[in-house]
This record gives C-alpha cells, sequence and structure tokens, in this order.
C-alpha cells in the first residue's frame, strides 16, 4: 500500500489521496505481464507522470513497473 | 484560467524549517538510490561510509564526497560510452545528449529515463509558470533542437502548461523573425546573444518587433541573462520583459529562474536540488552573499544520479525575502557570476569576460564583440574588438575612447586594446556565445 503521508509527516489530502490512488493502480497496471504493447508503453508513460505528480507533492512513490 | 502564481504551490509555499525538512527526506532517499543502482556512487559512497540512512540532518550533506566532471569523464572513457554511472540498463532510456563542450573538453554523454523526461520538463515548467507563462500563451523556440539539450525540456514544459509551442529547428533567422509575428508569439525563448540577433534581424527587414505580441523573452544558456546592461538591451529592442534561466547538461534542466518580480536574481529550485556554495579552494560554506562555487546535488534524476557535483560556476546566495513573489526558494543574486574557471589573468590582474561584456553592452552602438589575448613580446595582450551597428560609424571616435577608459577603470587601470572590427566579421551564435579567444593557449 502507498503511504498515505508526506514527506514531512503530513496525512494526504483528499485530492493527494485520490492522486496516490492512480498512481498505485497505474503500477498495477503497468507491472502484469500480458499487457499489449499500446497498453504497456501508455501506462510506463502515465506512471512517469504520476509519479512527477506526487513527487512534487512531497509523497516518496516508486516511479516505474519496471 | 489558474490563478496560483505557483507551479507547485504546496511546496513553494512551504516555511524554511518545512523545506528543510523535506531535502532531507529527499536527499535520503537520493543516497539509497545511488547505492542501490549506480555502482560509481557505489563505490564512493561506500568508501566514505555513507549510506541513506546515514542522512538525518542537512550537515550530514557533507559526509557525501564531491563529484567533479573530470571523474564523470574519466569514467566514460575508461568504460564507453556512459561509464558506470547509470542507475538502470540503457535499455530504460528514453532520450540522449551531450553537452555543449562549452569548456574545450570531450562532452559528456547523457541518458534519460522516461520519469527523468518527465521532471526536467517539470523544473522547467516550475520556472516559465513563475515568470508568467499560461496556456494562452504562445512560445517560439529559437532553438536547433540537436543532440544538445538547451531547450528541449523547456519545449516539453510548455507542452505541458498547455501553452501553444512553435520549433523552429533549422529556420533561417530571418524566417524565425517572420514567423514569430505571423503567430502572434507571446513569449521568445533563445540565448541572450541570439535574442539580440533575432532583434537585429527584424530591423534589418523593416518589420516591428517591438510592437509585436512578445511580451516576455526567456532566455538561457550564457550568464548575459543577468548583466543588468544585456537585459536592458533586449528588453527594449524587443518591447518585452525579459527572464533568466539557468541549469546544466549533466542535469538536464534548468535549476534556478528569474520570476516575474524580477529581483535581480534566480530563485533556486530548492524542492528538486540541493545547492550549496562553497569557496572552491577550500571547500568550505560560505555565507550569504559571499561569492563562491555553486555545487549541486539533484532529487530527480534517475538514470545518472548527481551528487555533489562541482559546477565550476560561481555565484552569490541570498535569502528569499530578497524578492516579493513569496516562494520559499533562496536566491542566485546576478544570476550566473561567471565561472571558477574562467578568469582571465592579464598582467597581474583578474579580467572576467562579464564585466567585459556589462560595459560593451552599455553603449547600445556596439552590434558584436570579441575579446583576443596573446602575447606580445611575453607580454599578454587584452584586446576588445567591437562591430558597429549600422549609421554609428561616426561616433566611432569617441566611443573607442569611452570604452579605453571603462575598462581601464574596471580593472585596476589595465591597458586594454580596443580595435573596431569590419562589418559582419566577428561570429555570430545561436547557442552559447564563445566571444573569448585566448591565443595564448595555442602557443
Amino acid at each position: 500500500m502507498t503511504e498515505m503521508k508526506d514527506m514531512l509527516g503530513r496525512p494526504a489530502t483528499a485530492m493527494e489521496a485520490e492522486l496516490l490512488d492512480v498512481h498505485a493502480r497505474l503500477l498495477h497496471l503497468a507491472q502484469r505481464t500480458d499487457l499489449p504493447p499500446c497498453v504497456a508503453s501508455g501506462s510506463e508513460a502515465a506512471l512517469a507522470l504520476t509519479w512527477q505528480m506526487a513527487n512534487d507533492l512531497g509523497f516518496a512513490v516508486d516511479g516505474s513497473a519496471r | 484560467m489558474n490563478p496560483s502564481p505557483f507551479w507547485n504551490p504546496k511546496v513553494e509555499s512551504l516555511t524554511r524549517p518545512e523545506l528543510d525538512a523535506l531535502q532531507v527526506a529527499k536527499l535520503r532517499r537520493a543516497v539509497r538510490h545511488a547505492v542501490e543502482r549506480s555502482p560509481f556512487h557505489r563505490r564512493k559512497l561506500e568508501a566514505a561510509g555513507v549510506t541513506g540512512e546515514c542522512i538525518r540532518s542537512l550537515a550530514d550533506l557533507r559526509r557525501i564526497p564531491f563529484t567533479t566532471r573530470e571523474e564523470w569523464m574519466s569514467c566514460q572513457a575508461s568504460t564507453p560510452l556512459f561509464g558506470d554511472l547509470l542507475a538502470h540498463p540503457r535499455e530504460k532510456a528514453i532520450r540522449y545528449h551531450l553537452t555543449s563542450g562549452t569548456s574545450g573538453k570531450n562532452p559528456l554523454r547523457v541518458l534519460d529515463s522516461r520519469r527523468d523526461w518527465q521532471w526536467i520538463a517539470e523544473c522547467w515548467a516550475v520556472g516559465f509558470w513563475g515568470f508568467g507563462v499560461r496556456p494562452a500563451d504562445t512560445v517560439f523556440f529559437a532553438f536547433s533542437y540537436g543532440s544538445f539539450i538547451g531547450f528541449w525540456g523547456a519545449h516539453y514544459a510548455c507542452e505541458k502548461i498547455g501553452a501553444l509551442t512553435l520549433a523552429s529547428g533549422n529556420m533561417p533567422t530571418d524566417m524565425r523573425v517572420r514567423q514569430i509575428l505571423e503567430m502572434g508569439v507571446t513569449t521568445v525563448c533563445a540565448t541572450p546573444t541570439y535574442a539580440l540577433r533575432l532583434a537585429q534581424s527584424a530591423a534589418e527587414q523593416g518589420l516591428d518587433i517591438k510592437g509585436s505580441a512578445v511580451n516576455k523573452v526567456i532566455v538561457s544558456g550564457e550568464p548575459a541573462g543577468s548583466i543588468p546592461e544585456t537585459k536592458r538591451l533586449i528588453e527594449e529592442a524587443w518591447g518585452a520583459k525579459v527572464a533568466d534561466t539557468a541549469g546544466m547538461t549533466e542535469l538536464g534542466t534548468i535549476c534556478m529562474f528569474e520570476c516575474s518580480h524580477q529581483p535581480g536574481g534566480m530563485h533556486i529550485i530548492e524542492d528538486h536540488f540541493l545547492e550549496e556554495v562553497l569557496d572552491p579552494e577550500t571547500g568550505m560554506p560560505v555565507a550569504y552573499g559571499e561569492r563562491g562555487e555553486r555545487v549541486v546535488t539533484s532529487f530527480g534524476r534517475e538514470m545518472i544520479p548527481v551528487l555533489r557535483y562541482r559546477t565550476r560556476d560561481l555565484v552569490e546566495r541570498v535569502p528569499a525575502a530578497r524578492c516579493g513573489c513569496g516562494r520559499v526558494y533562496d536566491i542566485y543574486a546576478g544570476g550566473i557570476l561567471g565561472r571558477v574557471d574562467d578568469m582571465l589573468l592579464i598582467r597581474g590582474t583578474n579580467v572576467y569576460p562579464r564585466a567585459i561584456e556589462s560595459i560593451v553592452r552599455s553603449h547600445p552602438e556596439i552590434d558584436e564583440f570579441q575579446i583576443v589575448v596573446a602575447k606580445a613580446n611575453d607580454i599578454d595582450e587584452i584586446t576588445l574588438r567591437v562591430e558597429l551597428k549600422p549609421g554609428t560609424a561616426d561616433g566611432w571616435p569617441a566611443l573607442e575612447k569611452q570604452l579605453h577608459f571603462d575598462l581601464k577603470e574596471a580593472h585596476e587601470m589595465l591597458r586594454f586594446n580596443v580595435e573596431r572590427a569590419a562589418d559582419g566579421s566577428l561570429p555570430r551564435f545561436e547557442l552559447k556565445a564563445r566571444r573569448v579567444v585566448d591565443q595564448r593557449k595555442k602557443s
């Protein structure tokens, strides 16, 4: 599960929790081994974006499925 | 339209102690990543006895060994092409670029992952938004898009912001000017030198660029963007505000930017970089307002971690309160003030190219210039060669006299030779200008 506190120890706001949830679901999707190329590369690209947003807001999350 | 003046209000509005705490947490992660993934950094950090867990305060930063360009080059030479710096296999990369080789050394080779590329654009977006670029803007990049990183990240930042983004690639200068006018461009991005060249081309074509829609010129790549005299010339030529930005290819992005308040310096993007200012000789920190060498640690670089990198850039750091914008980010007053290694020693006097440019740009009739250093009878001679704008030749005798005086007065009465160069004879630059020709090195 994603840690729901930022690196300053503050709890995630509703908006931040939603973002972290999207990121976690994308990470889960991207880890599947049965993805067609269009979904595999698209989900990796999307993960880089959600990683960036989470990182901007001070959350420590994994950035890539591979 | 989003009314926030800050790209990332949560972080840009932190208090200083909160930002410090965030930096400690990010530094711990950066060190952990470097130890786990990059053989180059693992070797160095293990030798120094440093792990991520050792990082408990900002003071622990000083336990991390410096990284130098020489080490990076030597690592790439011993294990071509990328050395053992990479934190991930080459297959994870989506971009490749090279340093510009300004210092005359072998270029460094850099790979970026998807995440790096997002982060690179993100840092530019912080700066562009901070200077006022918004989705309604039309942004023109006077940039050739080669393997030199230059404005690549800024291009993607503008797409990210949602602005209409124009890439001019290998378009000639006159055509670029016409497209700027035709497309109602509001923001032009170029080196300071090339921003002046574009304005000159507009004048040659009889086009009114000052009356155009351009209201922002964002410059990068040369210290001149923070030299007040050069900046004023660009602002007058374009009828627009000018903002400076600075970064480095090793990082792939900018580390600092000038906000719309134009505080006479650039804010450091401190949630993405940890910047130190150190005495270049002793490696000890200098106080606010004292000149020293920038040493940078990146929190965002994935493929090639960058820890305590000696940039050789000279800066003077001042507190964030110097600017009225309200950001927590500290400021480098006057931008990049020069390089540790660009000082010329002429007959015992220190001469900085930036100081000469500052004098030259206070004379708007000068179109282009070059600094030539040579030996004559074993004595160092420095010559300023200047090219005049059309229609200003009558003023040359007075200008020559004034330049002699200004240069001498600014350099402990050192004598400069001043020469007028033939029209069109001096080189023009689109990327980083190289105006110093040191012929002593050849001999």
